[in-house]
């Protein structure tokens, strides 16, 4: 008792004195993702919308790289709902798919896609479901990015272009080529992913669905010969571990988000002969979400930030130019925007085409959590 | 030590922090305990124990070997630093060690994963300068960043914090029976190993424990500086809530971990008990 | 004559000799120590002024300082967090001293029945994994409204750093010479002036040194102000966990050097209280 009342009265002078900036006139963003997502948001997007709308300071704040960034919000919030707090913390959240998908299952998110000008701007299948959830009117994609295999043109001359002649290449070159298994962030759980596409076979009910839990026995060849394919490869510490060990040539080739080797390369952390190959017969990629919490304090605002984010002068300028992610709304809204110069440097390695047959959703949840959870059981223990 | 008062004002001066420790550790982990052994359907099970085992048996027995490795080599690294300290023959040398070893104690696990991950890379910066000296061949150089790497990272990070304790302890003996030794004939090492230490093992013996448990609940470093196959539990913990959102067998693979605290614990109570020092 | 001059340089000459190697073999032990503790860190710097550096240059292509302005740039927060982080640090400091100086002073000098026990419970919020806990913290924070502040924020620091106060606080009142506080009672001094003119300035050295531990504990943690103080509360450690994980190495490196600054400041003013009767008794 005692100690509650003096840590109460601790508590409430210390915050009389020290609350933060909480007035009514921020808007919190919250994103998952590296850190450049949290400098997007805070040195382009939010300058930007500040100038627009005097009086209002937007605060970006990163919630830390993969799924566990998007889980940390999706924890925040759902603790808020259980507690029953009126006005939750953030206003905007970009999250991935996957907590996205449950996020809109638990009620946690504000139907808004339908409010905005540009909600009309994205017919891409990824924008109604994410991973076999229906998210259709809660989700705006910010952009989308692609898993690829990266390697150095100095060391390889003819990189594989398929999974087989991968594993062909892997026998001959040991601990040359690296990834990062499956916990130490996406760019290694969609190698693995496309591992399966690649062995596993019935690719389209991955996709699709319907799920079907006898499914997963039909993968003890593919995964018992990726356990093969480890004792040649290296497993690095994180999609940053990765670029890291290609960075210094310790490694020739490995998997890696495309939109974090290009800024890499750009930031003078790869070097200039680095490559990318989409193999087939294919690989995963996905896009990031933003969404608005329930009970947002600034539904509003919030609404016109996305739609400002989403607008085809900033999915140009912001998301292509500056950061090379794929454009979020559908591309031929882009058009006019951008110097073809620009646009060609991001489809220089991967080409449209390669994109548009290589380039693959990730299997709804169900398949992978079982391709996740497969991994651990019969790969890594 | 005499304390001459048993006394009900002792309990009310400790209440204040034992509540904290209530409101804001035990009651928390209250609900990870109930996760970890309750069901889907309500019911207390051991089901997310065997799933633990199931899935990272590896790991539980990496987590035990790395921490028990460390603690063993920060032992000893901070004995040799303690002694050559307290016993060395006073010079520039010495002052110098002492300056040196307590560096590490100010870096963040955080800052020494992004440290130790790009300096003992097969490319990285130890191994080029070993070859700038000429003492490894070029691509002789091997990556260290597997196990051995993580309980580097360990050791360089705890030396210092069981150094400071140690060394103080050696400080604060009485030297009389020290130069007796050494009086008598006895080398620096051996009046290190049968004088010294025997006298400071109770703090010895504190510092390990809290090292060691500090070593178990650290994420960051397992994370950055090593692949995951195999890793460590914290690494398995947040992935199993990050991937599935599957608090159950986090919770359980917590307790694993607790578990390993808890021998900690036992061994540093027998020893304390033994040699009477908690009484 | 000539004989015994010898007879007495030879050992001389082979001792001089030996001290030689000796002080060489040590010169090199020491240069190896320095290269074990400092290499890391050096690498840390390289990183920060490194523009450009891959495969197969050694060390960085182009250097620079583009990634110091980036860190202070005005849309960039690290001065605001790292002020942030100090204030915090310090606050837990303050609380943790409120809460370790009387549950010290009971352990370290009363007769308590289950003590080791309850230094064993102390300990525990340092040892198990944190994420699980702070997560079901936030959830009893949220119905408080307690989180997204300060104070929030020190509270989880504290408990998190409360082995260290307890246990060197109790060291540190152990440590005292009763003689002392006997001869201002039997001066006429009540029992609580006594503790605050003599035993409490006596044990002030051993305070302080655990205010290092907490000071630098608190600087380090970054799950429990994710969950107890984002967004409103951000601090350095949050903005060095995002960049060090993403690969941002420059941005990292540098995050991690200003990280540095107040630890080794608080570390110079409070270095003098580090002393041997004091950390000899910590956890006994």
């Amino acid at each position: 008792m005692l100690v509650r009342l003096t840590f109460g009265s601790l508590l409430s002078a210390a915050t009389l004195i020290l609350a933060g900036p909480a007035g009514a006139e921020t808007l919190n963003v919250a994103t998952a993702g590296d850190q450049n997502m949290v400098d997007y948001v805070k040195d382009y997007l939010g300058p930007m919308f500040e100038k627009t709308h005097p009086g209002v300071k937007v605060v970006a704040v990163g919630t830390g790289p993969g799924d566990a960034g998007s889980q940390k919000i999706y924890e925040k919030l759902s603790a808020q709902k259980q507690a029953g707090a009126a006005a939750w913390d953030f206003d905007v959240v970009v999250a991935h798919q996957k907590m996205a998908g449950q996020m809109v299952k638990e009620g946690l998110l504000d139907k808004y896609r339908a409010g905005i000008p540009t909600g009309a701007l994205v017919t891409r299948d990824t924008a109604e479901n994410a991973l076999g959830a229906d998210v259709g009117g809660f989700v705006m994609p910010m952009f989308h990015s692609q898993t690829a295999i990266a390697y150095n043109a100095d060391m390889v001359k003819t990189p594989p272009a398929s999974y087989s002649e991968l594993v062909e290449w892997v026998k001959k070159n040991p601990k040359q080529f690296g990834y990062n298994g499956i916990k130490g962030g996406m760019s290694g759980v969609a190698f693995v992913t496309g591992w399966i596409y690649a062995f596993g076979g019935n690719t389209d009910r991955l996709l699709k669905g319907p799920y079907d839990e006898t499914t997963k026995a039909a993968w003890d060849k593919a995964l018992a010969d990726l356990k093969d394919f480890n004792r040649n490869a290296v497993i690095t510490p994180g999609n940053a571990g990765t670029l890291d060990m290609l960075n210094r040539g310790e490694i020739a080739m490995g998997p890696v988000w495309v939109d974090m080797f290009y800024s890499w390369q750009a930031e003078g952390k790869l070097p200039p002969s680095m490559k990318l190959k989409l193999v087939a017969p294919g690989m995963p990629g996905q896009p990031m979400y933003y969404a608005i919490p329930a009970k947002a304090p600034q539904t509003k605002l919030a609404a016109e930030f996305i739609a400002l984010a989403t607008s085809p002068a900033v999915q140009a300028e912001g998301i292509v130019k500056r950061f090379n992610w794929y454009p979020g709304i559908d591309a031929q809204h882009l058009q006019g925007k951008l110097e073809p110069a620009t646009w060609q440097k991001l489809f220089a390695d991967i080409t449209p085409e390669d994109l548009s047959s290589k380039g693959k959703p990730f299997p709804i949840a169900p398949y992978f959590n079982d391709i996740l959870e497969s991994y651990e059981k019969k790969v890594a223990n | 030590m005499d304390r001459e008062r048993p006394s009900l004002a002792g309990f009310l001066l400790v209440a204040p922090a034992l509540a904290m420790v209530g409101a804001l550790f035990l009651y928390p982990l209250g609900y990870s305990l109930s996760a970890a052994f309750t069901g889907p359907d309500g019911r207390p099970t051991l089901a997310h124990f065997g799933k633990a085992f199931e899935l990272y048996s590896g790991d539980i027995l990496f987590t035990i070997f790395i921490v028990v490795v460390s603690t063993a080599a920060t032992a000893a690294v901070a004995i040799a630093i303690a002694g050559i300290l307290v016993l060395g023959r006073p010079g520039r040398a010495v002052a110098l060690l002492g300056w040196l070893y307590r560096f590490p104690l100010f870096i963040p696990f955080i800052v020494a994963g992004q440290c130790m991950r790009t300096f003992l890379a097969k490319n990285g910066l130890m191994n080029n300068s070993l070859v700038a000296l000429g003492l490894i061949d070029p691509g002789q150089g091997a990556s260290l960043l597997d196990w051995r790497g993580i309980v580097i990272t360990f050791v360089w990070k705890q030396v210092p914090f069981v150094t400071l304790l140690l060394a103080g302890a050696m400080a604060a003996l009485d030297r009389a029976t020290i130069d007796a030794a050494r009086n008598l004939g006895a080398g620096r090492v051996r009046t290190l190993f049968d004088v010294v230490l025997p006298q400071v093992m109770p703090n010895l013996t504190v510092a390990l424990t809290l090292s060691f448990v500090t070593m178990l609940s650290v994420l960051s470093v397992p994370m950055m500086v090593a692949g995951s196959q195999p890793t460590m539990l914290t690494v398995d913990m947040a992935f199993r809530i990050n991937a599935y959102g599957d608090y159950a067998t986090a919770n359980a693979l917590g307790v694993l971990s607790y578990a390993m605290t808890a021998a900690a614990a036992f061994l540093y109570l027998r020893h304390g008990l033994r040699t009477g020092v908690l009484r | 004559m000539t004989t015994g001059a010898n007879a007495i340089a030879g050992p001389r000459v082979r001792s001089l000799a030996a001290s030689t190697a000796g002080a060489a073999l040590r010169g090199l032990a020491l240069g190896v120590f320095a290269f074990a503790i400092l290499g890391p860190l050096a690498n840390l710097v390289l990183w920060s002024v490194a523009e450009r550096w891959y495969t197969p240059f050694k060390l960085p292509v182009v250097y620079g300082f583009r990634y110091w302005e980036a860190v202070f740039r005005p849309t960039g927060d690290a001065m605001a967090s790292l002020g942030t982080s100090i204030e915090i640090a310090l606050l837990t400091v303050v609380f943790a001293f409120a809460l370790s100086i009387p549950a010290g002073y009971a352990l370290g000098r009363l007769r308590l029945p289950g003590r080791v026990l309850l230094l064993i419970l102390f300990m525990l919020p340092q040892a198990f994994p944190s994420v699980a806990i702070y997560m079901n913290v936030a959830r009893i924070f949220y119905t408080f409204g307690w989180t997204g502040t300060v104070a929030g924020v020190v509270a989880v620091h504290t408990v998190h750093g409360l082995v260290y106060s307890v246990w060197i606080a109790a060291a540190a009142f152990a440590a005292i010479d009763r003689d002392l506080e006997l001869a201002a009672r039997n001066l006429g001094a009540s029992a609580w002036r006594t503790f605050l003119t003599v035993t409490l300035p006596l044990a002030t050295p051993g305070l302080m040194a655990s205010a290092v531990f907490i000071f630098l504990e608190s600087l380090d943690e970054f799950t429990g102000t994710f969950f107890v103080g984002v967004p409103q509360v951000s601090t350095l450690p949050l903005l060095l966990y995002n960049a060090s994980m993403g690969g941002n190495y420059q941005i990292a490196s540098i995050t991690a050097l200003i990280l540095l600054v107040p630890s080794i400041l608080f570390m110079l003013v409070i270095e003098r209280f580090l002393n041997p009767q004091v950390l000899s008794r910590i956890g006994r």
